[in-house]
């Protein structure tokens, strides 16, 4: 071993004194041939024939030194940095044809880093906790449908019987993570996102505080819970990094909480933004059976040592059976997931797809670059051949040559590898102020990490490999004989050479076209639901958020009076035109009910009807400008006195009464009320989507907010002009009513759809520019093959024309040879496509893909592009002065 | 090639060149060529300049040693001179050649006497 170690130092001293060792050995050589010389002449030869025998015994000089240089140094070493020196004269002999490859292989190479940077991002990078993969997160299943219905959260009285039951995890602990409370610190009163965990939630995850400490056993119990931990981010901010925050008292919701920790600024769960946390109380009501319909906690749990995933996914489906069996009517169809924390996250932040769909479509860009660029070295190596043909037959391996060849690729790969890091770091910076759409993901830094950095070094290393493999081979297959004789004489040389173009150009076109399509039908898809009618009007409206504590609003009166002193104060605002409160603003996802029907055999649990309920104020329909079409909107005098009615609308007439007449008709929502009871439809309006970003309209009825009051509401003003100019008018209208009361995102209706839009827009738009590229790549692909083939049969078309083809005659034949590939490469690409929208629609539920026009426009686009492209060479050979072309070889 | 002659086997040059070392004292890199050769018999085919690379790999194992010195008839040449370990992979590769010598030498025998049956 370690004779291996100073063998191998010695080699590598060797290295660096490879010009000393060469001298000492010539003179060791001469020496040696003078005592052989010498020894010969005693033996009575001539001098000339002294030195031949001397010269024979010893063998080749030549060779004796080579041998000893691979004896004593490293020779795959030397080898590598001939072939760097010579690859790097190579690169500077044609600087054109260098940065052609170098561009094209960074263009490739920079948008696949630019669209890792978000796969490392949202999908690499490990949430900071200890040993992440060892806490399990538990989710309800539900059986509905919807966006990843096995997220749900859970109920408090499956989470007291999971955690009591099992017996796999070491500790459990929940957390709401959806609240809004009120800080009062000082000035203006602000709603903060904030979570409640249970106490002993930090320590599951194994995460300590940065200042102070976590929550301690018992503060989740009524009267211990007034303590609150802060994140970084809100500590930072408003309290100015403040240390001695620690044990102080800040007002949250209008009372007094003790601040006794601060979280580290690492701490984050992607998708959650909770700004600080408070303790979970759950008391005996959280037991109840009334508690299993509200499902709001997220359960976070350690494994303990030695149980798998596995095991405690069958522990759990077994406790989920049996309270299916204990309370059929709340539990029945649900279930329950286990994952890991890091997958749970992923998953839940359903950004998956998204990111799979731009990798795919970023890979098929590189490949289409790395095409272009292996036809370029095809190109060149035919221009080398002779080169290459010189030095076969002076000894170079065939290996060797292979070798050569994958080091000027490998050297062309990297430098485009660098240029493409200089490059993503603008992608990079580019799509990172795109990626801003909501707090979730502001809250994920998008950076050029060591990630992405690895990504690009392989990505660089596959390019190398892909491009120059393929010229290397053909290029050591070379027969010199033919090669060293050829004259280049004859009418259409490098014919075989170009069909291995003619496929990879072929294979690009396919690609482009696959990938126009593609992204066409996303953009088609965005559009149309971009342009859809909502059903409502939503500029110019402004919205903001109110949620109603319970230390001040304990009950529905008080909720009544606030909304009435507030409508009434915001509508004596000038630019106000109309103002309503509603639970959810319009195509925002309102939350599923079931529904009873008068006169209706009772359906079975499994089986019973669903609609989306929101509780609307008097004026709400005048303020979003829906339409009411039959009956009559709601009044002042629908109170809690007067009997109940609703309003539902179109899809709920078609789909759930099947067309009857609505008016009058008794139905029964199985609301959290402590008593539902049967309301009356007194009218009936236009569908609103479900979502601003989906074209579904689900079956819809709307409550009398003086009949069912919510503390938790969202208020809506229809402004005359700009609504953002109303904002500062609302919040003083609020702070009237109640100086410590914060409005939640306050901003205006379209600024709400926006920012429901998620990725996708994002995406479809890089996806568009990437198509575009894709185009490009493919079009000069053409270009550069027929431009290339062309000029090799310059001497074929001399003798053509010679023979009297006229211009339009050889136009038309460069023509045909490019649009032959063309048709090829697009039937392939249009055979691929066939399935796309089928796959979009499947990635991206809730939306449907499928543009006919596209599968004819796309390819008619391709076939004028390659056109475009053949045609320029051909104009070319078309104007081929045959004495020209014939003379020179 | 001559045919009549001896190809050297990968590695046996080096153990000749151990050998003549240990057996003759410092000598220089034709010295050695030449005694190899006249120990043989003129039976080895051997290109003298081989001699130098093996010369350099023993050296950088350690088992032989260089110094510049002047040889006998008043010539500036390299002589090397085995070294300790040097004297130690000598014995051990040599007991190692004998044995498969023999071992060799024993199942060529074998072969002769089974042929005829």
């Amino acid at each position: 071993m370690i004779d291996g170690l100073r063998q191998f130092f010695l080699r590598v001293t060797s290295l660096c004194h490879g010009k000393q060792m060469d001298q000492e050995l010539d003179a060791e050589l001469a020496a040696h041939l003078d005592l052989a010389i010498e020894e010969n002449l005693q033996r009575g030869m001539t001098a000339e024939e002294a030195r031949r025998q001397a010269l024979i015994r010893f063998g080749g000089t030549q060779q004796a030194i080579e041998q000893h240089r691979d004896a004593r140094g490293l020779p795959g070493l030397e080898i590598l940095f001939q072939d760097l020196r010579y690859a790097v004269r190579a690169l500077f002999k044609n600087p054109g044809f260098t940065i052609a490859v170098v561009i094209t292989l960074a263009l490739g190479i920079a948008v696949n880093a630019t669209m890792f940077s978000l796969v490392s991002a949202f999908l690499l990078r490990r949430p900071a906790v200890h040993e992440a993969d060892r806490v399990a997160v538990v989710t309800s299943v539900n059986p509905g449908r919807g966006f990843l219905p096995d997220t749900n959260p859970v109920s408090a009285p499956n989470y007291f019987a999971w955690r009591e039951a099992n017996d796999v995890f070491s500790d459990a602990s929940a957390a709401d993570e959806d609240r809004s409370v009120s800080l009062t610190a000082q000035g203006q009163p602000e709603a903060l996102a904030a979570a409640a965990v249970s106490s002993s939630y930090f320590n599951v995850l194994g995460v300590p505080a940065y200042l102070g400490r976590t929550f301690s056993d018992g503060e989740d119990q009524p009267g211990r819970d007034h303590v609150a931990i802060l994140s970084h981010e809100l500590w930072e901010r408003r309290f100015g990094s403040n240390s001695s925050i620690i044990g102080s008292t800040v007002r949250l919701n209008r009372e007094n909480y003790v601040v006794v920790g601060v979280m580290p600024a690492s701490f984050r769960l992607m998708g959650f933004t909770p700004q600080l946390w408070t303790p979970l109380t759950l008391t005996l009501a959280d037991r109840a059976t009334a508690a299993r319909k509200d499902r709001n906690l997220y359960v976070f749990a350690r494994l303990k040592p030695d149980v798998t995933l596995e095991r405690a996914r069958t522990e759990i489906s077994n406790l989920v059976r049996r309270s299916e069996q204990d309370f059929p009517e709340t539990e029945k169809g649900w279930g329950a997931a286990v994952r890991t924390l890091p997958d749970f996250l992923v998953y839940n932040f359903g950004i998956r797809n998204g990111l799979a769909v731009m990798m795919t479509a970023v890979g098929f860009v590189l490949m289409m670059a790395c095409a272009n660029v292996a036809g370029l070295l095809l190109a060149r190596a035919t221009g080398r051949q002779k080169e290459l043909g010189i030095r076969i037959a002076l000894g170079a391996g065939r290996l060797r040559i292979i070798r050569q060849l994958l080091t000027e690729g490998l050297l062309n790969a990297l430098l485009g590898g660098g240029v493409a890091l200089v490059l993503a770091y603008w992608g990079v910076h580019f799509v990172a102020t795109k990626m801003t759409f909501n707090e979730a993901v502001s809250a994920v830094p998008i950076t050029l990490d060591r990630n992405v950095f690895l990504f690009v070094l392989g990505v660089s290393v596959l390019c190398a490999v892909l491009c120059s493999l393929a010229p290397a081979l053909r290029a050591s297959r070379t027969d010199i004989n033919t090669i060293l004789k050829d004259e280049s004489r004859a009418a259409s040389a490098g014919r075989s050479h170009s069909r291995l173009r003619t496929v990879l150009v072929t294979g690009e076109i396919a690609l482009a076209l696959f990938l126009l399509i593609g992204a066409g039908l996303l953009i088609h898809g965005i559009y149309v639901i971009e342009h859809q009618n909502l059903g409502f009007q939503p500029d110019p409206l402004l919205t903001a958020g109110v949620t109603l504590d319970s230390a001040r609003y304990k009950d529905a009166t008080q909720q009544v009076g606030f909304v009435r002193d507030a409508i009434s104060r915001i509508q004596n605002i000038p630019g106000a035109e109309a103002v309503a409160v509603t639970s959810d603003l319009p195509a925002t996802g309102p939350s599923t009910v079931n529904v009873q029907i008068k006169g209706e055999p009772d359906l079975p649990a499994s089986q019973a009807l669903g609609t989306r309920d929101v509780v609307v104020s008097v004026d709400y329909f005048n303020t979003t400008e829906i339409p009411v079409l039959r009956g009559r909107m709601f009044t002042e005098t629908d109170n809690a006195t007067a009997s109940a009615v609703v309003l539902v609308n179109q899809q709920f007439v078609h789909r759930l009464l099947h067309d009857q007449e609505p008016l009058g008709k008794q139905i029964r929502l199985s609301v959290s009320v402590p008593v539902p009871q049967w309301c009356e439809i007194v009218g009936v309006v236009a569908n609103v989507k479900n979502y601003s970003e989906a074209p579904d309209e689900d079956p819809q009825v709307y409550e009398p907010f003086l009949q069912r009051p919510i503390p938790s509401f969202s208020i809506m003003v229809r402004a005359k002009t700009d609504p953002n100019n109303l904002a500062s008018d609302v919040r003083t209208a609020i702070a009237e009513v109640d100086p410590e009361l914060p409005l939640e995102r306050v901003m205006s209706m379209p600024a709400v759809i926006e920012r429901q839009k998620m990725g996708d827009v994002v995406f479809t738009r890089l996806l568009g520019v990437f198509a575009i590229l894709a185009l490009i790549f493919a079009a000069i692909g053409i270009y550069g093959l027929i431009a290339y083939s062309v000029g090799q049969r310059t001497h074929e078309i001399g003798i053509r024309v010679a023979l009297g083809a006229g211009s339009s005659q050889v136009v038309r034949m460069v023509l045909r040879e490019g649009l032959k590939m063309t048709a090829i490469g697009g039937a392939i690409g249009l055979g691929l496509a066939l399935p796309l929208p089928k796959v979009l629609n499947a990635l991206f539920s809730g939306m449907v893909f499928g543009e006919p026009r596209l599968y004819l426009v796309v390819p008619l686009a391709i076939v004028a592009v390659s056109i475009l492209a053949t045609y320029i060479p051909a104009r070319r050979a078309a104007s081929v002065d045959p004495t020209i072309a014939l003379r020179n070889s | 090639m001559n045919a009549s002659k001896l190809d050297l086997l990968q590695g046996t040059l080096d153990l000749m060149v151990l050998q003549t070392l240990n057996a003759m004292g410092a000598l220089h890199g034709y010295g050695i060529a030449r005694r190899i050769e006249h120990v043989s018999g003129d039976k080895v085919f051997l290109n003298q300049g081989t001699i130098y690379a093996s010369l350099v790999r023993l050296q950088q194992r350690g088992w032989i040693s260089s110094e510049w010195g002047v040889s006998s008839n008043n010539r500036k040449a390299k002589f090397y001179s085995i070294t300790k370990r040097g004297r130690k992979q000598l014995s051990e590769d040599a007991v190692n050649w004998q044995r498969l010598s023999s071992v060799m030498s024993r199942v060529l025998a074998m072969q002769g006497e089974g042929g005829d049956q």
